[in-house]
C-alpha cells in the first residue's frame, strides 16, 4: 500500500518551549492510524501542523504526494480535520453548517446538497438535519462536527479527539461511522485519543505520544505484545535487588524491577528543612512484567509468602495500551 | 465566492442575534431621539411659535457720543436685538450662532465723526448666519451711517459758514438762503459719494457655505451616526473571537482558502450591517424625526456626498474592528477595548457634544481620532451645506485612518490560535 502520509522530524516551538520534537511515522492508504497520548503530548499540535493550521517549526510531511510547504491548497483540498471543539455554528441548522463549510471547499448547487444528505446519512442525522445544533445533544453535536469534516470527501481525515464528552451510545455511532468510511470507502485515517480502547477498537497501528515524542510505533498487537501477558504490581514491606532477581527468575515472569519512588515533597515555604526529615511512607512497589499474567500472580505470591515478605497491595493489569502506556512512561494516560 | 459565503454565514447568524440587532439599528434612534429633542430644546430657532429678533453683537471700543447715538438709533430701528459684546467675545458667540453678526464701532468713532474725517465701522457675521439676516443688518447700519454723515457734514459746513459769518459781519449778504441751500446740496451729495461712516463687513471663515439657519439638535444624527457604526465595528471583532473559541476558526484555515479571503469575509458582513445602519439612522433622522415633530435632517441636501462618506464610515468602522480583534485576546478585553475606545473616540470626536462646542474646550485634539473627521464631514454636508469638494480633507483623514487600523489589524492578527 502506498503511503498517503509521511511526516518526517517534524517540530514546533513556543519560545523555548519544544511542543512537538521531532515526530516522524507514515499512514497507508485505507489505513486508521492512531495518535495515543494524554493531553499535552502533542498530538493536536501535530495534527494542526499536518492540516496548515500552523506552520511547523522545522521538519515536513507529505500528504498524498503533495508537500505541506509548497502545495498547501493541494494538501488541504484532499484532507478533512475534525477538531476536538465543537466547530459549528450553534444558531444555524445541521445543514446550513454543512453547506457552509461545503461551500468553504468549493462545493456548489446539486453536488453540494448530495454530499451534505450523503454525510448526513454517514452520520444518522438525516431526520435531524434542519434541526438547530445548539438545541442537538453533546453527542449529535460531535455527530455534525464529523460530518463538516466528511463533507468536501476527504482522502485522508483527521480525527482530533472526536468523542470528548460523549454519550457511550453517540460514541459507539461515531465509532460506526468511522468504520464505515474506511471500509466502503477507503478514507484514510488519523485518529487521535486518550482513550485506549477507541484506539485498540478502530486503528490498525497506532503510535504512542507523550511530551512531544513518539514513544512507540507498532500494531495495536505488537504495542501490546510489548508487555507480554500483562503487568502485575505488587507493594511489599520490604525488598533488595536479590530479591528482585530471584523474582525475576521464576516462571511465568519476564521482569521483576523496583518502581521509582515519587521523591519527597518540598518543605512548606519558609521553614528549613530539619535534620529529623520523615520518610516517604508509601511502601516499595515491584513491577512485574509477566509472560503468563496468571501464573505469574500465584508464583511471585507464593514467593513473597514463602519469605515472610508483607504485602502491602496488590494491582493487576491486563495487557492493553493503557498499561503499554504506564509500562513506557511510569505516566497514566489521562494524569 | 468563499469569502461571499462566509459573509452571507455571518450575517445570517447576526441577523438571528436580537440583542445585536437593537444594539445595531434600535439602540442609535433612541438616543438621537433623546438627544434630538434636548438638543432641539437648548438650541432649535425653528420651532418657536413666539417671533424672536436676531441679535446684533455690538462691540464699541469707542464711549463717545457718536457711538451711543449710532447704538440708539440700532435699538430704535427696532429689527434687532442689540447685545453689548467684549472683543473677546465675538467668536464664541458667533461660533454658538447666538448673534447673527457683530458691529465694531472703533475707537475715535465720535471725534472722527465730529471732525469730520472718515471712520470705518466693521460688520463680521457668523458662518452659520443666514445671509439675508445680515444684509438687513448692514442696510440699518448704513442707513443710519448715512444720517449720521449728512448730518455732521450739514453741521460741520453751517457751522464753517457761522464762523466765517462772525468774522465778517458785514459781508453777511454773502450768506443768503440760496447759498445756504446750495451749500447743503453739495454736503448731500458730498456725503453720499464719500460718505463719512465707511462700512465693511467682513468674510466669514467659510464664505462659500450656503445660509442655513444652525439648529443644534441637527448634529444628533451625524454623530450618533458615527459613534453607532463604529460600535459596529465590535461586531467583528467579537464574530473572529466566536469562530476562535468554538473552534471553527481553526476549521476555517485548514480549508482550501487563504488569509486575505478568510479576513475579508469577516469584515465584509460588518461593512454591509454599517451601511443598512447609516441608511436606517439617515432615514429616521430624515422622516422619523419629521414625524415625531423634530427637525429633521436635510438629507436630500447633499445624497451623494453622504453616500460616500457612509461608504467610507463602514470602511474605517471593519477595519477597526480587524484591528480591535486583533489587539484582544478575551471577550472582556474585545468588551473593555471597545467600550473604552469607541465611546472615549466618539466623546473625542464630537459624536456626542456638537463639534463645534467641543472645539472650544479641546482644540484640534479633536482631530486624532476617525469620529471627528466623519463627524466634520457629515455636519460640513448636511448642516452647513457644504459641497463633496469642501470636504476633501475629511474623506482623506478617514481613508488614512482605515488604512492604518487595517494595517495593524492585519500585522497583529493571530491566525495560530
Amino acid at each position: 500500500m502506498p503511503a498517503i502520509l509521511e511526516v518526517d522530524n517534524l517540530v514546533k516551538k513556543y519560545g523555548d518551549f519544544e511542543a512537538v520534537k521531532g515526530i516522524s511515522f507514515s499512514v497507508e492508504e485505507g489505513e486508521v492510524f492512531g495518535l495515543l497520548g494524554p493531553n499535552g503530548a502533542g498530538k493536536t499540535q501535530t495534527i494542526s501542523m499536518l492540516t496548515g493550521v500552523i506552520p511547523p517549526t522545522s521538519g515536513t510531511a507529505r500528504i498524498g504526494g503533495y508537500d505541506i510547504h509548497k502545495d498547501q491548497s493541494q494538501v488541504k483540498k484532499i484532507t478533512g480535520l475534525v477538531p476536538q471543539d465543537l466547530a459549528l455554528y450553534p444558531t444555524l441548522s445541521a445543514r446550513t453548517n454543512l453547506n457552509f463549510f461545503g461551500r468553504i471547499y468549493g462545493l456548489h448547487g446539486k453536488q453540494l446538497k448530495e454530499r451534505v444528505d450523503d454525510v448526513l446519512r454517514v452520520v444518522s442525522l438525516t431526520d435531524r438535519a434542519d434541526g438547530v445544533v445548539d438545541k442537538f445533544s453533546g453527542g449529535m453535536k460531535r455527530r455534525v462536527n464529523i460530518a463538516a469534516g466528511l463533507v468536501h470527501q476527504p482522502r485522508l481525515l483527521f480525527l482530533d479527539e472526536p468523542t470528548v464528552g460523549v454519550d457511550p451510545q453517540s460514541r459507539n455511532h461515531i465509532f460506526e461511522s468511522v468504520q464505515r468510511l474506511n471500509r466502503e470507502r477507503g478514507m484514510s485515517v488519523v485518529y487521535t485519543s486518550h482513550y485506549m480502547e477507541e484506539v485498540e477498537t478502530l486503528c490498525n497501528r497506532a503510535a504512542i505520544v507523550d511530551s512531544g515524542r513518539i514513544i512507540a510505533l507498532d500494531t495495536i498487537k505488537n504495542l501490546i505484545a510489548l508487555l507480554g501477558g500483562g503487568v502485575v504490581y505488587v507493594g511489599v514491606k520490604q525488598v533488595d535487588d536479590a530479591i528482585l532477581a530471584e523474582l525475576s527468575a521464576l516462571p511465568a515472569v519476564k521482569e521483576a524491577i523496583l518502581v521509582p519512588q515519587p521523591p519527597a515533597p518540598p518543605a512548606p515555604e519558609g521553614k528549613e528543612h530539619t535534620t529529623e526529615v520523615k520518610p516517604v511512607t508509601a511502601t516499595p512497589v515491584i513491577k512485574i512484567v509477566a509472560k503468563n499474567n496468571q501464573q505469574a500472580v500465584v508464583n511471585v505470591l507464593g514467593y513473597l509468602n514463602e519469605h515472610d515478605i508483607v504485602i502491602t497491595s496488590l494491582e493487576i493489569m491486563q495487557p492493553n495500551l493503557e498499561s503499554v502506556f504506564l509500562h513506557l512512561t511510569g505516566k497514566k494516560l489521562r494524569e | 465566492m468563499k469569502t461571499i459565503s462566509i459573509a452571507l454565514k455571518d450575517l445570517q447568524i447576526l441577523f438571528k442575534d436580537r440583542g445585536a440587532l437593537f444594539q445595531l439599528f434600535i439602540l442609535p434612534l433612541l438616543f438621537i431621539m433623546v438627544f434630538t429633542g434636548a438638543l432641539g430644546a437648548i438650541g432649535s430657532s425653528g420651532k418657536s411659535e413666539v417671533v424672536t429678533l436676531p441679535t446684533l453683537g455690538v462691540v464699541s471700543l469707542d464711549y463717545g457720543e457718536a457711538a451711543a447715538f449710532l447704538l440708539s438709533k440700532i435699538k430704535e430701528d427696532g429689527s434687532f436685538l442689540v447685545q453689548s459684546l467684549s472683543a473677546t467675545d465675538v467668536q464664541s458667540q458667533l461660533d454658538e450662532n447666538k448673534v447673527v453678526a457683530v458691529l465694531t464701532i472703533p475707537l475715535g468713532f465720535t471725534e472722527g465723526i465730529q471732525q469730520s474725517t472718515p471712520v470705518t465701522l466693521v460688520i463680521a457675521p457668523g458662518k452659520n448666519s443666514d445671509p439675508q439676516i445680515v444684509e438687513a443688518a448692514r442696510l440699518v447700519i448704513e442707513s443710519i451711517a448715512a444720517d449720521m454723515t449728512l448730518e455732521s457734514q450739514i453741521i460741520s459746513s453751517l457751522k464753517q459758514m457761522g464762523d466765517m459769518q462772525a468774522t465778517a459781519p458785514e459781508q453777511y449778504q454773502v450768506f443768503s438762503t440760496e447759498r445756504v441751500l446750495a451749500q447743503a446740496r453739495s454736503q448731500f451729495v458730498t456725503a453720499q459719494a464719500r460718505p463719512l461712516i465707511n462700512i465693511v463687513q467682513t468674510v466669514p471663515q467659510q464664505a462659500e457655505q450656503q445660509a442655513v439657519t444652525p439648529d443644534l439638535s441637527l448634529s444628533a444624527v451625524p454623530g450618533f451616526t458615527v459613534l453607532f457604526v463604529f460600535l459596529a465595528g465590535q461586531t467583528t471583532a467579537r464574530s473572529i473571537y466566536e469562530e476562535k473559541k468554538i473552534g471553527s476558526f481553526r476549521r476555517l484555515v485548514a480549508a482550501p482558502i487563504n488569509k486575505a479571503q478568510l479576513l475579508l469575509g469577516k469584515i465584509l458582513p460588518n461593512f454591509v450591517i454599517a451601511l443598512i445602519q447609516i441608511a436606517v439612522i439617515f432615514a429616521f433622522g430624515a422622516f422619523g424625526l419629521r414625524l415625531l415633530g423634530m427637525t429633521p435632517l436635510p438629507i436630500e441636501k447633499a445624497p451623494v456626498g453622504a453616500l460616500l462618506v457612509a461608504i467610507l464610515l463602514a470602511l474605517c468602522s471593519s477595519a477597526f474592528g480587524i484591528l480591535i480583534a486583533s489587539i484582544a485576546k478575551t471577550e472582556n478585553q474585545i468588551a473593555g477595548l471597545s467600550t473604552l475606545l469607541l465611546w472615549g473616540m466618539g466623546l473625542l470626536g464630537g459624536s456626542l457634544v456638537p463639534l463645534f462646542i467641543l472645539e472650544r474646550f479641546i482644540g484640534p485634539l479633536a482631530m486624532i481620532v476617525p469620529h471627528y473627521w466623519a463627524n466634520k464631514a457629515l455636519d460640513d454636508l448636511l448642516i452647513r451645506g457644504l459641497g463633496l469638494a469642501d470636504i476633501w480633507l475629511s474623506l482623506v483623514m478617514l481613508g488614512v485612518f482605515t488604512l492604518i487600523f487595517f494595517a495593524i489589524g492585519l500585522w497583529r492578527f493571530d491566525f495560530e490560535r
